[in-house]
């Protein structure tokens, strides 16, 4: 695996010999897209950062929440030199004295590890920055780039409407980046390595499979050739894109976020759950929606008020009890709080529902009386 | 820049937000969390509009060239109302088709909201512990007005949010009781809140039960701000001063006496001018700080330990005229002062605490607000409209043109100046109106020439300004009014529930307007004031005028 690989600083030294316009110019050039499901364009996002005045900040998102996706994770257990080296690039290129990594709560446990590499490399390279690790307390909106802003600052973790945009005004006011782990690690492989390619991405794939875990797989692969590798353990009804990505029936599809979106799906950070016929989908809705019920962070009333009608009524029906009527005002409240959310969270929490009832809808409807 | 709104085009400014446009040509976009001259947090999603192609919300989204927003699209309307409803099931009250008072009913009748669908909330909450402002959390709808109010307005911090997903509610710090922090009573919240989530504290029922009680005198006095806010809460224009009809309403209900608060006013003013003009003769502890309002008193007690010693002693109008009513009065009548049950009716929520506070002892009994008055009046069927006038009983029933005033923001200090003037010059001064210190202006700086002496004075309302006044600095100044709520006690958190700018504007035209036409118009050239010095209280801030019309402060805590 490339994400394996061990830099040794050598990707440091070239962007300080490259100095921090033409650092930026390459990661633009060779095309790295942000890896924290938006895909946005890394070296645009560093470019608006070189512009902005005064002290700037760094901000890692280590705050991996999406159910189903551990690839973060798999790159600060197994390669946290890589990560940290990415992280001195971005100080180093963007003038940065202060770096916050946002470690997801859950993930303490690797918390020293993480730190012991980021001393090695600061102390070998005589790096000036200071880099802190944050831990998150556990709320999956702190993924939201705003939110963790607030979470750091010490207020509540709720997201807030952009503009300004954090590249403006972020951390304390002041314009910050923030990146994605995977993103991150991504940057010394780029400047190193000629045939560095942006389609090679990290799939964290689960489900009912035998062989569950992180892949190296180019974009675009076709869905039936990595149903092949992970070993199914019965016939795959539907592949959900993690929680927030909604479902698809298995099919000739390939794994891109074109073809992933036209069937009203979001690839995000790649992560597949796979889910077998002895699985009910109104079961799987019910526990997604508990989910998202239980994350809202309870500021905007769709989300707030939308999620918890939601569960209740798929418990409803998982129960039984439920009418066609009530299926209706569930498909009313989908893109509802679809539409009318303030953050992504609440926007992407019915995804999931939305796919579900467009494809699987017979499913729901009979256990609707 | 040209937007197009419903296929129709207008100008707009750079900057400016979808809702801001429209209200400026008339288009009806429903809001429910937004406040005017905050900025918006976009939380209840009720203004949402269809710009380009996208769900908005209009409150926060800013207009771009060339934008083609609808406002009124087939889904625009369904989404607004599918919230409504959600809101609805949230609020727990099932009164969407009656009170026009709260703006969720009045938005769920415009969207069309017949029916909800979802099963009210079983987590009830209440809040009744302190003694002027209770919550009924189960009514909340989150929307966080008073949140903001209480932060970015009054800058006292008192509530927040805490919990998240639907269990997301509005509490002080570690569940505690509003009467447990450092709240100080202002009700900025209330006038705030769109769905009465928060209230005074009622004192409607012990009212009640002494007025039912032959052994007891029950004495009322109102208050200068709620003459001319009573009507709206009977339909009448903002701004009508319905003082005569009120007090043969409070007869009808039972007082046997009603006295002005104005009069309790005047006093306020015979002390604190002297005490003014003392301290500047001294030249210590200045700036005087007024002390009517019990709001800023308990802001000072918990955040200014170091001003205590610079706001006046003397009590707030209402509480010295509860004094003089169980001192003075209860001599001229021949009663026990302890069968005299004085009942202030005020504009404001703080009076509540402050007629607890036990410092206070002595004095008034119990505060009810304009609102609360509203409904004893019309709970006991009496029609304020057709009622005929009365005047203030004797012998504490006149009052000047300066008391008048004290409802309004600027008055105490233009009421103070009046006095002070003729004291330090020794004449009579025929120009009588400080116009530098009136006006909705929310801090209000002035020079003012007094004989050969100049005097710096500023004037603020709002908690938030009055902080900003201080941290600026205030040694330059001799003088200082500082007043909790926004346009002072005619904005207070007992009136009429709304109370906005426009609103608040009328009201005090109506109290200038009062103070025009009255016979004396300075505090010290009242006959009933100097009456009660000569019989009774001697002079000011002599020894029975500080026994009875002075009291000290506390210095409480932040948490
Ligand atoms: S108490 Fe009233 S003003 Fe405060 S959040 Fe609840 S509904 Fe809004
Ligand atoms: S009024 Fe615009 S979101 Fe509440």
């Amino acid at each position: 695996m490339k994400i394996l690989q061990k830099t040794n600083l050598e990707a440091y030294e070239k962007a300080k010999r490259l100095g921090s316009k033409k650092t930026v110019e390459l990661i633009k050039k060779k095309g790295l897209t942000g890896r924290g499901g938006g895909g946005f364009p890394t070296g645009l996002k560093w470019e608006f950062a070189l512009k902005s005045k005064g002290e700037r900040f760094l901000i890692v998102n280590a705050d991996e929440g999406e159910p189903g996706t551990f690839k973060d994770k798999f790159i600060i257990e197994n390669n946290p030199e890589l990560l940290a080296e990415g992280i001195l690039i971005a100080c180093h290129t963007l003038s940065i004295k202060e770096a916050y990594i946002y470690l997801r709560g859950e993930y303490n446990y690797l918390k020293d590890r993480l730190e012991r590499a980021i001393k090695n490399l600061v102390k070998k390279t005589k790096a000036k920055s200071d880099i802190k690790i944050v831990s998150g307390a556990g709320a999956y909106v702190c993924g939201d780039e705003t939110a963790i802003i607030q979470s750091i600052e010490g207020k509540r973790g709720q997201p807030y409407i952009k503009p300004p945009y954090p590249t403006d005004a972020g951390l304390w006011e002041k314009p910050t980046v923030i990146n994605n782990v995977e993103t991150l690690a991504n940057i010394p492989l780029l400047l190193l390595d000629n045939d560095w390619n942006n389609n090679l991405r990290l799939f964290s794939l689960s489900g009912n499979i035998e062989k569950p875990g992180v892949y190296e797989i180019e974009t675009g692969t076709n869905l039936k050739y990595i149903l092949d590798m992970v070993k199914p353990k019965n016939r795959i009804k539907a592949v959900y894109f993690g929680c927030s990505g909604g479902c698809i029936p298995v099919k000739d599809i390939k794994m891109e976020k074109e073809s992933v979106a036209r069937c009203g799906c979001m690839l995000g950070c790649s992560s597949l759950i796979f889910v077998d016929e002895k699985q009910s989908i109104v079961d799987m809705a019910t526990n997604i929606a508990k989910f998202f019920e239980y994350e809202s962070c309870g500021k905007c009333t769709p989300c707030r008020e939308g999620t918890m009608r939601v569960l209740n009524l798929l418990q409803e029906i998982s129960l039984g009890n439920a009418t066609k009527k009530d299926l209706q005002t569930l498909e009313e409240l989908t893109y509802f709080v679809r539409d009318c959310s303030l953050c992504g969270l609440g926007q992407s929490s019915m995804n999931h529902l939305i796919t579900a009832l467009n494809f699987f809808r017979k499913e729901f409807e009979e256990r609707c009386r | 820049m040209q937007v197009t709104i419903n296929n129709k085009k207008y100008r707009c400014k750079e900057g400016e937000t979808i809702l801001d446009a429209a209200k400026r040509n008339n288009i009806c976009i429903p809001t429910l969390c937004y406040q005017e001259d905050f900025k918006s947090s976009a939380r209840c999603r009720m203004c949402v509009v269809e710009a380009d192609g996208r769900i908005v919300t209009s409150c926060s989204t800013k207009v771009c060239d060339g934008m083609n927003v609808f406002t009124e699209t087939e889904k625009v309307l369904r989404y607004r109302k599918l919230n409504a409803e959600l809101l609805m099931a949230q609020h727990q009250d099932s009164c969407f088709v009656g009170n026009k008072n709260h703006d969720l009913c009045k938005i769920a009748k415009d969207v069309g909201l017949r029916e909800v669908r979802f099963k009210p909330r079983k987590d009830v909450m209440m809040d009744i512990k302190g003694s002027s402002i209770a919550r009924h959390n189960e009514k909340c709808i989150v929307c966080g007005r008073c949140v903001k109010t209480c932060k970015e307005l009054q800058c006292v911090h008192a509530i927040d949010f805490a919990s998240r997903s639907h269990h997301t509610h509005v509490t002080p710090f570690f569940e505690k009781s509003l009467g447990e922090v450092l709240c100080i009573n202002c009700g900025q919240c209330i006038i705030n809140c769109p769905v009465e989530a928060i209230t005074e504290k009622e004192n409607i029922d012990d009212v009640a039960k002494v007025l039912n009680n032959p052994k007891k005198i029950v004495v009322a006095q109102t208050a200068p701000a709620i003459r001319v806010s009573l009507g709206e809460e009977f339909d009448m224009e903002p701004g009508t001063n319905v003082k005569g009809k009120m007090v043969s309403a409070l007869k009808r209900l039972g007082f046997d006496s009603v006295f002005d608060t104005n009069t309790g006013a005047d006093f306020t003013i015979m002390e604190e001018a002297s005490e003014l003009i003392e301290r500047i003769q001294k030249g210590k502890n200045l700036p005087l700080i007024t002390s009517c309002c019990p709001g800023w008193i308990k802001f000072a007690e918990h955040y200014y330990h170091g001003l205590l010693k610079n706001i006046s002693s003397c009590k707030s109008p209402h509480e010295m005229l509860g004094s003089l009513i169980k001192s003075y009065y209860a001599k001229k009548i021949n009663k026990n002062p302890r069968d005299i049950v004085v009942i202030s009716i005020m504009p404001c929520t703080a009076k509540k605490f402050e007629a607890a506070r036990k410092e206070l002892k002595n004095s008034v009994d119990y505060v009810l607000t304009t609102r609360e008055l509203a409904k004893m009046i019309k709970s006991k069927g009496i029609k304020l409209r057709d009622l005929k006038k009365s005047k203030f009983d004797d012998p504490l029933g006149i009052s000047t043109g300066a008391a008048a005033i004290f409802g309004a923001t600027g008055g105490v200090m233009e009421a103070a100046l009046r006095t002070a003037a003729d004291v330090l010059t020794g004449k009579e001064l025929k120009k009588i109106d400080y116009k530098g210190v009136r006006g909705l202006k929310g801090i209000k700086d002035a020079s003012i020439k007094i004989g050969n002496k100049k005097l710096r004075v500023a004037v603020v309302h709002g908690m938030g300004n009055a902080k900003r006044l201080i941290d600026s600095g205030i040694k330059k100044y001799h003088f200082i009014e500082i007043m909790a709520c926004p346009g002072g006690c005619i904005g207070g958190g007992g009136q009429p529930i709304p109370t906005n700018n426009e609103i608040r504007q009328k009201r005090i035209d109506a109290i200038y307007k009062e103070d025009k036409s009255l016979a004396y118009r300075k505090s010290h050239k009242n006959p009933t004031l100097i009456k009660v010095y000569k019989e009774f209280l001697g002079k000011p801030l002599g020894r029975k005028s500080e026994e009875l019309l002075h009291t000290s402060y506390v210095k409480r805590r932040l948490y």
